[in-house]
């Protein structure tokens, strides 16, 4: 028992301050965290960016072809913004649904890259809310 | 019969919170009586809870929309499978869920322990008592399954993702995991409090642990499964933070199993295992918490329901009351035995401990990045699948790795020469198959094949663990070779079924590499007649059809499959529209090729009016390993869980002989 | 008051009293008991189960070597290096308890 003692407790912090070390390196570097605006927040960009928000009727046009028309509301606010979309369209989409997309801000309409909706797996549990109450 | 509902809750809390109270104060003044009473106390909770459950169950069955939950989750025309299952789809439903499956299992982990806990460990019944408390304060005062208003004429109906077999299975088996993960939270506290470190505690709930990790990790397949054939974007896994919420206790979980071996072993890491259990169950309370509150949607729907609240405040109480427990009790728990050798699979074990908790964290940060960011910078950043991804290759090979060293060292000591001689063959084999996938072209993807040469590494460690334990007994006895092999699991059911359960999580890996690293996916319109081709499978559109189901309006695109010229068949995919739920899901089509355990995969994105439609098609190679790794995950936990008469007589009789002795 | 609510109120009213009589029930059973404190262990026998608890990890420490050995997890020569200091251990702690047990009167060895 005389001999792992100190070596091994130091092994085990560096190992973990490598840990660390890769996971700070990482995050710092690659980034990989894309700021998610919500509409209201729009104004201004004309970059690329993503954007999350509740889905607000009417729904039209087709994703498959001239492109899937609605617009995109702030979760908890009321800012709109127009949304045009082509690419598949998620099992989850329907109007209220919070949705991600990534794409551009181009003349006051947001224009979303193919393929980028995603619905984000839906709350079963939401707060009740007034329009989801049994009539 | 609501009102028989909402008393029986009533009568269920007045019983724990009696229970916490009485059991408390049993415990600190040593009264059989009182505790025995506080422990009865349990017992009735969970008859009453059931009370209230089979109310809520008949009232789901019978569609009494007077109840609010009933309205909002259930329509005539639902079948009535679904709607039994609408039980647990609603909020204060899953929380009565909560509490029933928590109040059974509290009864059965004392009634199993009676003599444990009589004896020994008074303070499980108060500390259950306390977290059931929590849940029938939420089902009493804040989401009632009882709330009643004047009944409509049809329900709203029951979500359409969630009218899926796998969806109704997944909360029950979800709610066996984190709620059995309470019972060994609770006997380590309670063992904490009374100063009963000595091992009984961990193996009255050994069996428990193993048994709602393993139902964790279940219901994660189960979850993933329903993700691939309902939600079908092609994927299993898509780092959502409700996915999120489940992996991180299991992962916590795994390093506990493995840790608490250790103590078992030499009574070492035992301020880490208590550490890693309040952990776990914290995790698991706060992954409810973030499925339920709606914090990830934002800050705003946070707060609009209370229920978010009342969680973080009961994850606050426990983890508060946890430390503080552990620090009070530090020096009783310092061991006085140490690490003898980098070299030694106690040494494995906390390396695997490091990659677990790190991985654990990461996902944790990753799932909180976007709440944090927002409150600190007022935009949200979210981390997407490239984020996870990069970790659990980064954090996750190294674990593949230990899961296959682990086994071949030995404890305390090992020396590099014993070691290199257990490796070798293993490795060989490792190494040639990587060669040889190298050469089939698996290097598209790197960490793919590193992943594939260090899963070949763990399964054939296995193999040779389980070969060189059948030679050694039937070296030994005069039994044939399949004798041996039974023989040798049998008197060692927690390391062979360990072993069959890492062989499952070599099977799993293979499958998440096929589909993630390996997939292809084509996109076409197509008339009538026309067809796509994809890595040798040819589709060719016959037509579109449209059928009434029994709730929804079913639309299909009919395609016929065929492989090198061959006729396999016909492969449907489209959409069902659900009347009463108003919406739209998308149903995919699956063809299973069990050979190649590939998948062929069709979503029909959209149906045109002039016939056409456009279709996604994808390719999925070893996807089915996943599934298939659930169903040997959960044959090895069985064998391993499989009770053991011979060790269950040798601490009774231990524990016995000391009681004995000091009265002689 | 509709028939199915007082329905309801009767079986609430049962079920409540029904869970009251069986909290009850270890005081109905026993109004006057010899002896109510909870059967805890002293502390002469904590450390005898601790003892005991060492003897049987240093036992199957043992026994595992031996396995580990045969299967040939561990080479002759670190087996011949471990062997010893765990016989030692073993012993130690079965001498301990011996000790222990040769004091029935709860007193721990020192």
């Amino acid at each position: 028992m005389s001999k792992g003692r100190s070596p091994a407790r130091l092994v085990i912090a560096l190992s973990v301050a490598a840990v660390l070390a890769v996971f700070l390196l990482y995050t710092s570097f690659a980034g990989g965290a894309t700021p998610s605006l919500r509409p209201s927040q729009l104004q201004g960009h004309t970059d690329t960016v993503s954007l999350a928000g509740k889905v607000v009727g009417p729904v039209t046009g087709s994703a498959r072809g001239e492109g899937l028309r609605f617009t995109l509301r702030d979760i908890d606010g009321t800012a709109t913004v127009p949304v045009v979309y082509r690419g598949s369209v998620p099992d989850l989409f329907r109007v209220g649904r919070h949705v991600f997309m990534k794409g551009k801000l181009v003349d006051g309409v947001f224009v979303a890259e193919p393929d980028s909706l995603v619905t984000k797996c839906p709350s079963k549990y939401a707060p009740k809310k007034s329009d989801s109450k049994a009539t | 019969m609501p009102e028989l509902g909402r008393a029986a809750l009533v009568v269920a809390l007045g019983l724990v919170l009696y229970a916490a109270l009485a059991g408390g104060y049993a415990a600190l003044r040593g009264r059989r009586r009182l505790l025995d009473s506080a422990r009865n106390a349990l017992f009735a909770a969970f008859a009453a809870t059931a009370a209230a459950s089979v109310v809520l169950l008949v009232a789901l069955g019978t569609r009494d929309f007077s109840f609010v939950t009933v309205a909002r989750s259930t329509s005539r025309e639902l079948p009535i499978g679904y709607a039994l299952s609408a039980f647990w789809a609603t909020q204060e439903g899953s929380l009565l869920l909560w509490l029933l499956v928590l109040t059974a299992m509290a009864t059965a982990a004392l009634a199993l322990n009676r003599r444990l806990t009589s004896d020994v460990l008074p303070w499980t019944v108060p500390i259950l008592a306390g977290i059931e408390i929590f849940f029938a304060l939420l089902l009493v005062f804040v989401s009632s399954p009882f709330e009643t208003a004047p009944a409509p004429a049809d329900g709203l109906g029951l979500n359409p993702s969630l009218q899926n077999p796998y969806m109704v299975a997944h909360p029950p088996f979800l709610y066996l995991g984190y709620v059995g993960l309470t019972i060994p939270f609770a006997f380590a506290m309670a063992a904490l409090a009374s100063r009963r470190i000595d091992e009984r505690w961990i193996v009255a709930t050994r069996k428990w642990t193993l048994g709602a990790w393993a139902f964790l990790g279940f219901a994660i397949l189960v979850g993933a499964k329903w993700a691939y054939e309902e939600v079908g974007w092609g994927g299993w896994y898509a780092w959502d933070p409700v996915e999120n919420a489940a992996l991180m206790p299991w992962l916590v979980g795994t390093a506990y199993l493995h840790s608490v071996m250790v103590q078992e072993k030499k009574d070492m890491l035992r301020v880490w295992n208590v550490v890693l259990i309040a952990l776990t169950f914290s995790l698991s309370l706060f992954g409810t918490f973030l499925t339920r509150s709606g914090i990830l949607n934002s800050i705003h729907s946070f707060t609009e329901s209370s229920i978010g609240a009342w969680f973080l405040g009961f994850i606050a109480l426990v983890v508060a009351a946890s430390v503080t427990l552990i620090l009070v009790r530090l020096p009783l728990l310092r061991a006085r035995t140490k690490l003898e050798s980098l070299v030694s699979r106690e040494a494995a074990f906390l390396y695997n401990n490091l990659f677990l908790v790190a991985l654990a964290l990461t996902v944790l940060w990753g799932v909180l990045y976007p709440i944090l960011s927002a409150a600190v910078r007022g935009v949200a950043l979210t981390v997407g699948p490239p984020w996870f991804d990069f970790f659990a290759i980064v954090f996750g090979l190294p674990l593949v790795l230990f899961m296959g060293l682990g086994p071949l060292i030995a404890w305390r000591k090992a020396s590099l020469r014993s070691l290199g001689r257990s490796v070798a063959w293993p490795s060989a084999a490792a190494l040639a198959a990587g060669a040889g996938l190298l050469a089939a072209g698996a290097g598209s993807s790197p960490a793919g094949l590193v992943g594939y040469t260090f899963a070949v590494f763990v399964a054939a460690a296995i193999v040779l663990e389980f070969a060189r334990g059948t030679r050694a007994r039937h070296a030994l006895g005069d039994g044939g070779w399949a004798a041996s092999l039974a023989g040798l699991v049998g008197r060692n059911r927690r390391r062979y079924g360990g072993y069959v359960i890492h062989a499952a999580v070599v099977v799993l890996l293979v499958g998440a590499i096929g589909i993630g690293g390996f997939s292809t996916t084509r996109e076409a319109k197509l008339a009538p007649g026309d067809s796509v081709r994809v890595e040798g499978y040819t589709l060719r559109l016959l037509g579109s059809t449209q059928e009434r189901g029994a709730n929804a309006s079913e639309v299909r695109a009919q395609l016929a499959v065929s492989r090198g010229g061959d006729d396999i068949g016909t492969i449907s995919a489209g959409k069902n529209r659900y009347f009463a739920e108003q919406q739209t899901s998308n149903e995919v089509g699956i063809r299973t090729d069990w050979l190649r355990a590939e998948d062929l995969f069709v979503i029909a994105d959209q149906f045109n009016s002039d016939g056409s439609v456009f279709v996604k098609v994808i390719v999925n190679p070893l996807v089915n390993l996943i599934w298939l790794a659930g169903a040997i995950f959960v044959g090895g936990s069985l064998v391993a869980m499989w009770p053991d008469a011979r060790e269950q007589r040798r601490l009774e009789r231990r524990f016995a002989e000391q009681k004995a002795f000091a009265r002689a | 008051m509709s028939s199915a609510e007082i329905a309801a109120v009767v079986l609430a009213a049962i079920l409540a009293a029904v869970c009251v009589v069986f909290v009850s029930r270890p005081f109905l059973r026993e109004p006057a008991p010899s002896g109510d404190s909870l059967d805890d262990l002293t502390p002469g026998e904590r450390e005898r189960l601790r003892l005991a608890e060492e003897r049987d990890r240093a036992l199957a420490a043992l026994k595992e070597l031996e396995f580990d050995h045969r299967t040939g997890k561990v080479s002759d020569a670190d087996y011949r290096e471990q062997v010893g200091p765990l016989r030692r251990q073993a012993a130690e702690a079965i001498r301990a308890l011996d000790i222990g047990v040769e004091r029935p009167d709860g007193k721990s060895r020192d």
